[in-house]
């Protein structure tokens, strides 16, 4: 079998359905090819193990190599990361824009334009606040913060909420319900269960792809350019494999959090929502937030010390977890080893990551307690549990990250852009260095961490690069 | 290329790992949380999948011996590069699955 388009984008998350739109709307026939399945919101329980089964790769169980070794999640699905992630919606900071303008040389950027493209985004996607009251949760995150004194704020979310004023109600505006409609409307195609295996380049151009399909069998896609959009790990590991050199999968970057889990005096835990309240009073160093908290994650985050901890288990309805996040200085890789499907993932975190880690995880527990937690349940091995100040104390001086449960759902940076050829695998719009018709378009343009949910500045970025690409006839080159 | 499943390499260890940590677990229940983990194990990317049945191989052999979970357990306290994330993969897959199917489940793994 074969399929041919002018446009060939890999991955429909938030850079390539994105990515799908601009280039449809624009008029170019456009392919977009989604290695997962398209899963309708609502078919599956939001952060249950049947969701990670159908929407997550391998099941949610990914991990970078290291000491710790850092769990991660990606997404595989129609919509990729946008139809499992918790929806809450940050712009990236203007300081930092202009830092990564500055430091990475990338050309032609005007982060006001960025924004200005935020803006659209923000309408489309529907970023709203919630419309009534918090859930309990949320309100443990925000009245810590505010009796310590600490900025806090809630979180607006890429939401509606078809069902009045509740807070736990709400749909979620993902890619499958927003830009891959509109892209496909404007005569994009989607086929999905179809992963790419490499791509076929000869000097410097890439002609067609090698896609493979859930029975074995294999099909070629030709084109004209492709943007590869499979996010942080699958973009690099796809050029790798097919022999794209530069600097590609060097610099991964993460935010590496660590998580307790809080018990209070009345119920709230929230089994299918996550809270909209986050506190910065540390940021862009440090933020602290709420996780997805059923029954088996509360179980999870007890396990380190699960001898002393179990006991707390069926109280699982009057706890809720939370995490630290950082803005690691730290960096990892992807690796694509020949004969393996898979990358190889690995991410080294530096000392002062460790201690940020240390100190994050005290000052959330600290949060924890100004909230009216009755007690505090850290996830690292050999944890105390925590109930008073003091406690606190003998926590922090027991952490250490090796013993630590450490995860992270944001990952960029391994094929960042700009024009520092020893820093940048890609181009100021994407385009891969020494490549005349591969670009990228994804988190793993983002020259780093950017403190903050990166998801806003993947699309406004992704917008951005594809139209520029139309403006400059890129589909003509 | 066909891959080893990994239910014969896992399922023992993670049988006796959840007799120990939830001992009143029913074996019907423990017979499906081991082949949870286990088809969560056979979907794993191939470098982890292969280090973690590498790992698993070395526990397996351990739990087959007379005696040999005391030695499972002293590894498990070792500081040892990866070899304690193995039994932390079974507990954290295991009591995921106990606790979202059977919320009300004590911590010794009895029904409530």
């Amino acid at each position: 079998m074969s399929l041919d388009a002018d446009i060939l984008i890999i991955g429909s998350g938030a850079g390539g359905a994105t990515t799908a739109t601009v280039l449809a709307e624009a008029g170019l026939d456009v392919l977009i090819v989604e290695e997962g399945a398209w899963v309708e919101q609502g078919s599956v329980v939001p952060f249950s193990l049947d969701q990670m089964d159908q929407q997550y790769r391998s099941g949610g169980v990914t991990v970078a190599l290291g000491m710790p070794s850092i769990a991660y999640t990606e997404g595989r699905c129609a919509g990729g990361g946008t139809e499992v992630n918790s929806g809450l919606y940050w712009r990236p900071p203007g300081e930092l824009l202009e830092r990564w303008r500055h430091d990475f040389r990338i050309a032609d950027f005007d982060p006001d334009d960025l924004l200005s493209i935020a803006d659209e985004v923000e309408t489309a996607i529907n970023v709203r606040t919630v419309p009534g009251p918090h859930s309990a949760p949320s309100e443990v995150l925000r009245s810590g913060a505010a009796a310590l004194g600490w900025q806090h704020s809630e979180v607006p979310r890429w939401m509606t909420y078809p069902h009045g004023d509740d807070a736990t109600k709400g749909e979620r505006q993902s890619m499958t319900r927003t830009y891959l409609p509109r892209a496909m409307k404007a005569g994009a195609r989607l086929v999905t269960g179809r992963r790419i295996d490499r791509l076929v380049i000869d000097g410097g151009r890439a002609t067609e792809a090698i896609a493979s399909l859930p029975d074995g069998s294999t099909e070629r896609i030709t084109f004209r350019h492709v943007f590869v959009c499979g996010g942080a790990i699958q973009s690099p590991a796809l050029l790798q494999r097919s022999g794209v050199k530069g600097h590609i999968g060097r610099t991964l970057a993460v935010h590496p959090t660590v998580k307790l889990a809080a018990r209070f005096a009345d119920e709230l835990n929230v089994p299918d929502d996550v809270p909209v309240h986050q506190v910065k009073e540390f940021a862009p160093h440090l933020s602290f937030g709420g996780s997805a908290s059923n029954p088996g994650l509360v179980a999870l985050s007890l396990l380190d010390q699960w001898p002393t901890f179990r006991r707390a288990v069926t109280d699982w309805p009057r706890m809720s977890v939370y995490y630290a996040a950082i803005t690691s200085q730290g960096r990892g890789r992807v690796m694509s080893v020949p004969r393996m499907k898979d990358p190889i993932v690995t991410y080294r975190l530096t000392h002062a990551d460790r201690e940020l880690l240390r100190s994050g995880l005290a000052r959330l527990a600290l949060l924890m307690l100004e909230a009216g937690a009755e007690e505090v349940f850290p996830s690292f091995r050999g944890a105390p549990s925590v109930k008073n100040r003091r406690d606190v104390a003998t926590m922090q001086h027991a952490f250490s990250a090796t013993k630590a449960t450490v995860m992270t759902v944001h990952l960029c940076s391994t094929v960042p852009m700009g024009e520092v050829a020893e820093r940048c695998g890609a181009d100021s719009f994407g385009r891969v260095h020494g490549y005349r018709n591969i670009h990228v378009n994804d988190a793993s343009l983002l020259p780093t961490a950017p403190g903050v949910n990166p998801q806003a500045s993947v699309m406004a970025f992704a917008i951005r690069n594809a139209r520029h690409f139309v403006a400059t006839g890129g589909s003509r080159a | 290329m066909r891959q080893v499943p990994a239910l014969p390499i896992v399922g023992s260890f993670a049988e006796r790992l959840l007799v120990d940590d939830l001992p009143d677990l029913q074996p019907a229940q423990r017979r499906e949380v081991v082949a949870f983990i286990a088809h969560r194990v056979d979907s794993l990317p191939s470098f982890t999948r292969f280090g973690v049945l590498a790992i698993g191989t070395v526990f397996r052999m351990l739990v087959a011996v007379p005696g040999g979970w005391l030695g499972a357990k002293l590894l498990m306290k070792l500081p040892l590069p990866f070899v304690g994330e193995y039994p932390r993969l079974m507990r954290s897959l295991g009591f995921a699955y106990v606790w979202e199917h059977w919320p009300t489940t004590t911590p010794t793994g009895a029904l409530a």
